[in-house]
């Protein structure tokens, strides 16, 4: 899968969140071999290791800990992103975590994402046991239709579409927590990583957080 | 506080993610400098020069163009922020911001968030979300820096 299938635009991304026509509908069958699928439940995965040209170098590794989806409430623009002061807000509903390394729930009306041409989010979560935690949650998402050719210009990001059939809406997203004292505390000194997936009817996003080993 | 309840959504689905292997950074630096604030052990560290080799791209750190702005935490862990330029073989600039950790175990990784002209050679590395692994000289002035893609 190339970088430019990963792409998103901004304007896509929004003009598809007013739209009421689902990605595409899970069949139950589906959606019930999705309740057992890995990663749908709290039981831990393997990491993956990956490696650069020279064995010598230390290897990279990636471990799931745990999932979240959240639900938006607002979406609001000040100005527009095409604007040089271009900021949006979303505000976050709430949500649902689970994972081997975390469950709980996504603290409702706790913040927003607050973007301007990265997202940048801030809200909180709340563990199983009560634990308040904040994330700040920093992203990008390309707004072009391909990367740029030397001599050649921009392409412009794609109009909004009717649906958001065939519309790519993954991305990647870079949290920093800050969790108690306690058993959350390995959050504070682990870098992640996350997969992102948006998701409509009704508007949410899955965040899929590795550690970083 | 308002409550919230949770829609009911056939979504817990896990993404595909990888790292692909991108270039690697040598950087060289001044000793660190502590400082004692209300926040930590504040830790600054110039960086003079390094070099950056990988398949699609060469480049050099400007030199005095930042550094390390580290803050050394009660539990020892050092949250790692660091801010400098690259200049590339062609003249171009790119902004290169670090945020990670640092532990006393060894382990240290960071994001790295990486700003390059639009227009220019190293657009790609524009939106692009890199993972690093860092491993840092006994005497703490040389650090080799990984960087992967989080595809």
């Amino acid at each position: 899968m190339s970088t430019q299938d990963e792409s998103i635009s901004r304007r896509t991304f929004l003009g598809g969140a007013t739209g009421a026509v689902a990605l595409s509908g899970l069949s139950l069958a589906q959606a019930a071999a999705a309740q057992s699928a890995p990663g749908s439940n709290n039981e831990a995965l393997p990491a993956q290791w990956f490696e650069g040209p020279d064995p010598s170098m230390p290897k990279a590794g990636l471990r799931w800990a745990f999932s979240a989806r959240v639900f938006f409430a607002d979406r609001v623009m000040i100005n527009t992103m095409d604007s040089p002061a271009g900021r949006g807000y979303t505000s976050v509903g709430g949500g649902d975590i689970w994972g081997p390394r975390l469950q709980g729930r996504v603290l409702p009306h706790s913040g927003a994402d607050y973007y301007k041409t990265t997202f940048t989010t801030y809200y909180m979560l709340q563990a199983s046991d009560g634990a308040l935690i904040f994330i700040h949650n920093r992203g990008t998402m390309r707004r072009f239709a391909g990367q740029y050719e030397p001599g050649k210009p921009l392409l412009p990001a794609p109009p909004p579409p009717a649906s958001q059939e065939g519309v790519w809406t993954r991305f990647r997203a870079t949290p920093v927590f800050s969790a108690p004292l306690g058993p959350h505390d390995w959050m504070n000194r682990t870098v992640f990583v996350a997969s992102s997936q948006r998701q409509a009817n009704p508007d949410h996003t899955v965040f899929n957080y590795y550690e970083v080993l | 506080m308002r409550d919230f309840v949770v829609p009911k959504a056939d979504t817990k689905i896990l993404g595909k993610i990888q790292l692909q292997y991108a270039f690697r950074l040598t950087a060289h630096y001044d000793p660190p400098q502590e400082s004692h604030t209300p926040r930590g052990t504040f830790r600054y560290q110039d960086i003079l020069s390094g070099e950056v080799t990988g398949e699609r791209i060469s480049a050099t750190v400007y030199p005095d163009s930042g550094g390390q702005y580290d803050t050394i935490r009660a539990d020892h862990v050092r949250d790692v922020d660091a801010h400098f330029m690259l200049k590339c073989d062609n003249g171009e600039w790119i902004y290169m911001e670090h945020v990670g950790y640092r532990r006393t175990d060894g382990y240290y990784r960071a994001i790295a968030y990486v700003e390059t002209d639009l227009k220019g050679k190293y657009e790609w590395m524009n939106n692009t979300t890199f993972v690093v692994t860092a491993q840092e000289s006994a005497d703490q002035r040389e650090v080799v820096f990984h960087y992967y893609i989080a595809n």
